[in-house]
Formats: structure tokens, C-alpha cells, sequence
């Protein structure tokens, strides 16, 4: 009796550790792509939570030309996004921004 | 000095107030069709074009100068658009008299803006421009878009307010940096 219960506990063991060690192994998750669109001269959404690594995707949904500005040194930026045309960057850092053509649209990127 | 100071802002002042009230209840005085709605929009847009032109012209300042570049290339864009749509509805936008009362006023304006010279100029164009901004929203929001019947005519007024609203949130905070 006492067999059997030492060679179950070392089987769960012996599970519990492969399980551990695969989810050790197992790659990191991928980055993810998001969206915010300039729309009715406005970011959507204005404020956005990702991981770094991830890239986001602004599409101008306006008549008028806009960009995407890093607000504080003007560390990044779009450069003119016609009507119509998109920009996508990978995020490093959390940052506020803003459209330096229409300077009251601002946005924000913070990270997880 | 002080009488010229208070000459300048007494004749900013008559134009704000001019701009303000004379387009709304001009153009709601006035029965207007889709065509003759669409050729309002063309011209208080170009009107607005015609104003930056001046401004590019005369200014130095940098805030101005930038406000400026963006009214004219915001217009020009909304134009295209209003003109593009118009083509495909083959719709031909027709003259009337809010656009003949549009362009009247806008000469008087620009007549007295082009008497101005330096500081005085920036502050003239940028009231100018803050009272003529309240007063096309005021004019779109509250006659255009409920006279028109074409329902992409409607849709585009529609999608332009936002703009003109950011125009003058935009020009409200160039006349705050003004004067300080």
C-alpha cells in the first residue's frame, strides 16, 4: 500500500515539474498590433495601454491632414498623415502626443 | 498712441461683431438650396484662405504664421472634398446672397487688415479670426446643415464642424499667447 502511494506522489512530482518546465520554455507573447484613429479631430482612444514592444497604427479617418508628434522634446513624429493614410510606429517608451497642425488633439501611450 | 491703440480695437471689435451676427441670420433669413448651400460652403472657406494669405504676407510671428499655413491648407482640403462631392452629384453650386454678403464683408476685412501693420495685425487677424470661426460654426450648425436636403451635402457640413471647431480652439489659444 504504502508502495503505491510513494510511486503516485512521485508521478504527480514528476508532472508537476514537466508542466513548470514547459511553461518555463514556452516563448514569450507575441506583439501585438493596436489601432487609434484620428477621427472628427480627435484621437480614438486618446489614451492607450500597451506592452512595450507593441506597435500602433494611427489612421487619419479626417478631411485635413494630421501627424503624430511626441509632445514633450519632439522626440518622434509622423510627419503629415494625408486623409486616408496611416503611420505605425513600435512603442519604446510611454509618451504624450499630440498633432503638432492642430495643437489642442492630443493623446497619450502608457504601458502595462 | 493710445488713441491709435484705441482706434485698432475699436475697428476689430465693429468687424467681430460684424462677422458674428451678419452670417447666421443672414443666411437663415435666406431659403437656400442644396446648390446654393454648397456654394456658401466654397466661399466661407475661401474667404478663410484669403484671410491666411494676408496673414503669410504680413506677420512674423511664428504662432501666426503656422495658424495661418494650417487655415489654408485645412479649407483648401474641405473645398476639394465639397467640390469633389458636388462633381459626382452633378450638382453645379449656384450664387445667391449670403455668398455675395459673405464676400462684401470679407473685403471690408481684408481692406482693414491689410492697413495694419506688425503686432497690431497679428491681434487684428487672429480676433478676426476667433469671431468668424464662432460665426460660420453658428452659421453651419444652426442653417446649413438643417436647410440642406442632399443627405452626403448634410454629411459632409457635418463632418467639417469638427474641424472648424478645432480652428477656433486653436485660434482662442494663439489670442491668449498674444496677449500676454
Amino acid at each position: 500500500m504504502k508502495k503505491v502511494i510513494l510511486t503516485g506522489s512521485i508521478g504527480i512530482c514528476l508532472f508537476s515539474i514537466l508542466f513548470l518546465l514547459n511553461g518555463c520554455s514556452s516563448a514569450p507573447p507575441k506583439p501585438k498590433v493596436y489601432t487609434v484613429e484620428i477621427k472628427d479631430m480627435k484621437f480614438i482612444p486618446e489614451d492607450i495601454t500597451v506592452k512595450k514592444g507593441d506597435t500602433i497604427i494611427w489612421i487619419n479617418k479626417d478631411m485635413v491632414t494630421h501627424d503624430v508628434t511626441e509632445e514633450v522634446s519632439k522626440a518622434w513624429s509622423s510627419g503629415p498623415i494625408q486623409s486616408g493614410g496611416s503611420w505605425k510606429m513600435p512603442v519604446t517608451d510611454e509618451a504624450n502626443y499630440y498633432c503638432s497642425i492642430h495643437m489642442v488633439m492630443k493623446g497619450k501611450i502608457e504601458l502595462e | 498712441m493710445k488713441n491709435l491703440k484705441t482706434s485698432t480695437f475699436r475697428t476689430v471689435m465693429i468687424m467681430a461683431v460684424l462677422v458674428a451676427f451678419s452670417i447666421p441670420s443672414f443666411a437663415q433669413q435666406s431659403k437656400l438650396t442644396d446648390p446654393e448651400i454648397a456654394s456658401v460652403a466654397v466661399t466661407a472657406n475661401q474667404i478663410d484662405i484669403n484671410y491666411a494669405a494676408i496673414a503669410k504676407e504680413k506677420s512674423k510671428n511664428t504662432e501666426i504664421l503656422r495658424f495661418a499655413e494650417t487655415m489654408s491648407n485645412d479649407h483648401k482640403a474641405i473645398i476639394a472634398q465639397a467640390v469633389a462631392l458636388v462633381t459626382k452629384l452633378k450638382v453645379t453650386p449656384k450664387d445667391n446672397a449670403v455668398s455675395q454678403k459673405l464676400n462684401a464683408d470679407a473685403e471690408k476685412t481684408k481692406k482693414a487688415l491689410k492697413a495694419k501693420s506688425g503686432k497690431a495685425f497679428d491681434k487684428a487677424y487672429i480676433d478676426n479670426e476667433v469671431a468668424y470661426h464662432k460665426a460660420v460654426i453658428a452659421a453651419v450648425e444652426g442653417t446649413l446643415i438643417p436647410a440642406t436636403k442632399n443627405s452626403e451635402l448634410k454629411e459632409l457640413l457635418q463632418k467639417a464642424v469638427p474641424a472648424l471647431k478645432t480652428h477656433l480652439e486653436h485660434a482662442e489659444m494663439v489670442q491668449k499667447s498674444l496677449s500676454k
